[in-house]
């Protein structure tokens, strides 16, 4: 394969710049948590691409550990917007807003 | 051969995320992440990342978007409008996010301190063993040989992570007196 | 008992009469008065043991009052011969006061208040004489002030005495500025301000006297002996009750900066000495002048007291301490003498002040008349008296060492005699000028009896040989040591002659130009511009108070602006308003918007990473 470093950093680029879009512009707090994910998700193809091309398992461990990690966030951070969603009746980042302006 | 696969699967990562967060629908945001992961997955078998692309499908794709799916199908969301660049902020947000990127690009191809192209070098099969440091490897032996012995402490750190993510869920998801459940 | 308890009675015996006064015996006048005279007599007594125990070494006690590291404030005192003279003078004269104020004031609305002041003056001034260091005596200081202040105000009614009152204060602190500086810079530079080893430090090198350190010193002496330019506050200070004007305003008070010269003379070097020799020269010359345009009998002494603290100021000047200290002590008796004389005189005539309404008093007062003849004489300078040998003394050193000063001086003594013999002959003989003299009649015991003991004193004084040993030490010395200046003999001779021709000419010419019990100031008459100009006092009074009205005040204003706009406008409530826009801007910050929060996520993340990469340095 002769694609090169850069490459593979410019799609975890704009892989992280599309999924802070996301979180900036949607409304819907289960679609801004799956952007956040999306964000997670071009780190991890950062550093396996960096790891591969540095010839070491460093970046590949951390990338096990970034996996395991999200996991368990994902888990929690599900629990906690079913329990908003118990006390608000709503998802929508709008009608979250405690704090009157 | 392996450039065109590159360039299919790193189009494919980049349209399903982009289709997620501009779908209006949950689900189908949901959907199309799953497919961005699988593609991501596709691009760590490119890196010759074996048990890496394994692990992705299975705890991402399989786990935690399902969990996605799970919530987003209990909470019932309802359908937003497709309407995102009506107000000035989210525009702001579109310029802001992307103008990132090209900083970030430029920077990485302008100048002449860029790092030079390394060309992907053969890798061996399986670990050399003590004293050699962790050379890249394709074996997932290597995964347990490194967390063993290197990465030891966040390895246990990790499984306390998880136990106290565990116990977390279970207390948060507790239904209280008077509420409202779905 | 030793002499030092005996020091310790004479200081805390009135502090402790003050105290009681104050807290217990505001309303009881009667016993106030009594327990204020016996003190003033009990610290005389005390005083007389104390030099008899010292029996004429010197004691020099202190005790440490504050320690702050390695500086240390101590209180103790400091007994040689001129302190001792001193002591005694000063407690006499008071003890005579203040008998005399029992019949003066026997008809005031508040008397505790009167005697309460009189001892905490008592108190006050002598904690001057005795002090050992600098700093006690600037204490002391401040408290004479004080002292002043309440008791030129104990008319409160009047508003004449508050503003004369304020005025005595205010011009005293402005002295007092410079004599607090002066203090701290003589700490710095010799290490200690006790007086007795400040006296062996210079004597062992005399390269450490200092000039700005005396001009400085000086400048509080300025102050309290009301020299030119600080001198208006004098004649206004006669707002308060006469016996204060003779304990406070002649014989004591006025004095202390003199005797604080006295105290500190070692540390002057000839050019600080000129200063005030000049000083002393003017302030003679000009308040004879003035004394010819006022009409009050308390004024005019109030001027001859502004003269012959001249005189006092310009022996010192000249180099003599001990002749400035052998006048200020016969001046305390004559004047003290004076003051109560014209006290007696006020008294009998119903509270008039005004000698062209009085005359013919020497027929109805006569003891009052005869004890004033011989105060006069006495500041006169006539053959015999105690005012002639410290006056005589002051002359000669003057011819000796600078003539013109000696002129100058002979000139003042002439005016002395002038308008001293204008207030006798108008005030004591012809017919009486209104209802109150003519009723008036001689004063009680109480009163009588002060007088005539300041009489003898005025007379006996001035003989140095009768002294005893203990006192007068330092005044004997410089004596001594002008007589055996050459041309001595012959500038004795000069003048005596040049003296009794300025009194004789002074007294007769006032009897024949003003004439007996005269009704109205024939100077006014005859040549009205001169005295329009005499009355004027070379409008000191004017200019400072356009000083204080326009510049003072102006500045004040432009300071106040500063304060307004920039210290309490931009300073306090700008950096309120500072603190608030950080507030209000870190408020915005907990918008509850979740986007919100990105964006300032995000803001952070492009700090952090422009700085990292190094674009900001």
């Amino acid at each position: 394969m002769t694609v090169g470093l850069n490459a593979f950093l410019i799609v975890a680029g704009l892989l992280f710049a599309i999924g802070l879009l996301g979180v900036l512009i949607r409304k819907n707090t289960l679609v801004i948590y799956m952007s956040l994910e999306l964000m997670l998700n071009a780190v991890n193809v950062a550093l396996v691409a960096f790891s591969r091309y540095n010839g070491t398992m460093d970046g590949n461990l951390f990338v096990f550990f970034i996996i395991t990690v999200a996991a368990a966030e994902v888990a929690v951070g599900l629990a906690i917007i079913v329990a908003l969603f118990r006390k608000r009746q709503s998802v929508m980042v709008d009608n979250l807003n405690a704090l009157s302006r | 051969m392996a450039d065109i696969l590159f360039y299919v699967f790193a189009a494919a990562t980049l349209i399903s995320a982009l289709l997620m967060v501009l779908s209006p629908n949950a689900v189908n945001g949901a959907i199309f992440m799953i497919v961005s992961f699988v593609s991501t997955a596709a691009l760590f078998v490119l890196l010759e990342a074996y048990f890496l692309a394994v692990i992705q499908i299975l705890v991402y794709a399989g786990a935690v978007m399902v969990l996605f799916l799970f919530i987003i199908m209990l909470l019932d969301v309802e359908r937003d409008d497709g309407n995102y660049l009506k107000d000035k902020l989210s525009l702001a947000a579109s310029i802001a996010g992307f103008s990132l990127v090209a900083i970030l690009i430029v920077s990485a191809f302008a100048g002449g301190q860029h790092l030079p192209e390394t060309a992907l070098l053969p890798v061996a099969e399986n670990p050399v063993g003590e004293g050699a440091g962790l050379e890249f490897t394709t074996s997932a032996k290597s995964f347990g040989y490194s967390l063993f012995t290197k990465y030891m402490l966040p390895f246990q750190v990790t499984g306390f992570l998880l136990l106290a993510a565990m116990i977390g869920v279970i207390v948060v998801s507790k239904k209280h007196e008077g509420e409202v459940g779905k | 008992m030793t002499a030092t308890q005996s020091l310790l009675i004479v200081l805390l015996a009135p502090l402790f009469s003050a105290v009681v006064i104050a807290l217990f015996l505001r309303r009881a006048g009667k016993i106030a008065s009594v327990i204020s005279v016996a003190t003033a007599g009990l610290i005389f007594a005390a005083a007389v043991a104390a030099v008899q125990a010292a029996g004429g070494a010197i004691v020099h006690d202190s005790w440490s009052w504050l320690t702050f590291g390695g500086f240390e404030v101590s209180m103790g005192f400091f007994l040689d011969d001129v302190s001792a003279t001193m002591m005694l003078m000063v407690t006499f004269v008071g003890f005579l006061i203040h008998l005399f104020s029992l019949g003066y004031m026997a008809d005031d609305s508040s008397p505790a208040r009167y005697f309460g002041g009189l001892s905490i003056f008592m108190f006050s001034m002598l904690g001057i004489v005795l002090a050992d260091n600098l700093i006690m005596i600037f204490v002391f200081w401040e408290l004479v002030g004080f002292s002043s202040y309440m008791l030129i105000g104990h008319y409160m009614t009047k508003p004449a005495a508050a503003a004369a009152q304020k005025k005595a204060f205010i011009v005293n602190r402005i002295g007092d500025l410079g004599f607090v500086v002066g203090i701290a810079y003589a700490y710095w530079h010799f290490g200690t301000t006790d007086l007795e080893v400040m006296g062996q430090l210079v004597g062992a090198n005399p390269a450490l006297i200092n000039a700005s350190i005396a001009a400085l010193l000086m400048c509080g002496f300025i102050g309290k002996s009301a020299q030119f330019p600080l001198h208006v506050w004098l004649p206004d200070a006669m707002a308060g009750p006469t016996p204060v004007s003779a304990l406070i305003h002649a014989a004591t008070m006025v004095a202390a900066g003199g005797y604080f010269l006295i105290r500190i003379e070692y540390l002057f070097p000839p050019e600080v000495l000129s200063i005030i020799l000049w000083l002393g020269v003017f302030g003679a010359v000009y308040a004879g002048f003035c004394a010819y345009a006022r009409r009050d009998i308390k004024q005019i002494l109030a001027y001859s007291t502004l003269s012959q603290l001249g005189y006092i100021g310009a022996a010192f000047g000249l180099g003599y301490p001990g002749i400035a200290l052998f006048h200020l002590i016969t001046h305390a008796f004559f004047k003290a003498l004076l003051f109560l004389g014209a006290g007696s005189v006020i008294h009998g005539c119903h509270h008039e002040q005004d000698i062209f309404k009085m005359g013919g008093l020497w027929k109805k007062m006569p003891i009052t008349a005869l004890t004033f003849l011989i105060g006069i004489l006495a500041l006169c300078g006539v053959y015999g008296f105690s005012g002639y040998y410290s006056k005589d003394a002051i002359l000669i050193a003057g011819g000796l060492h600078n003539s013109p000063v000696a002129i100058l001086l002979t000139f003042g003594a002439l005016l002395t005699a002038g308008y001293m013999g204008r207030l006798f002959w108008v005030v004591f003989f012809g017919k009486a000028n209104s209802e109150a003299a003519s009723h008036a009649k001689e004063s009680p015991v109480v009163m009588a009896v002060p007088l005539i003991i300041l009489a003898v004193l005025s007379v006996a004084g001035g003989w140095l040989g009768y002294w005893p040993d203990a006192l007068g030490e330092t005044i004997k010395a410089d004596k001594y040591e002008l007589k055996n200046i050459a041309g001595y003999d012959a500038m004795h001779h000069k003048v005596v002659l040049l003296g009794t021709a300025a009194w004789v000419i002074g007294l007769l010419g006032s009897f024949f130009f003003y004439g007996r019990g005269a009704r109205e100031d024939r100077l006014e008459k005859t040549a009205g511009p001169i005295y329009r100009f005499l009355q004027n006092r070379l409008w000191f009074d004017e200019v400072y108070n356009f000083y204080v009205t326009r510049i003072q005040q102006g500045f004040a204003n432009v300071l106040q602006l500063v304060d307004v706009i920039l210290i309490k406008g931009v300073l306090v409530r700008g950096s309120a308003g500072i603190v608030g826009l950080v507030g209000m801007c870190s408020r915005s910050l907990h918008v509850g918007n979740i986007h919100g929060y990105v964006y300032w996520f995000l803001a952070g993340l492009i700090l952090l990473w422009v700085t990292a990469i190094g674009i900001l340095g």
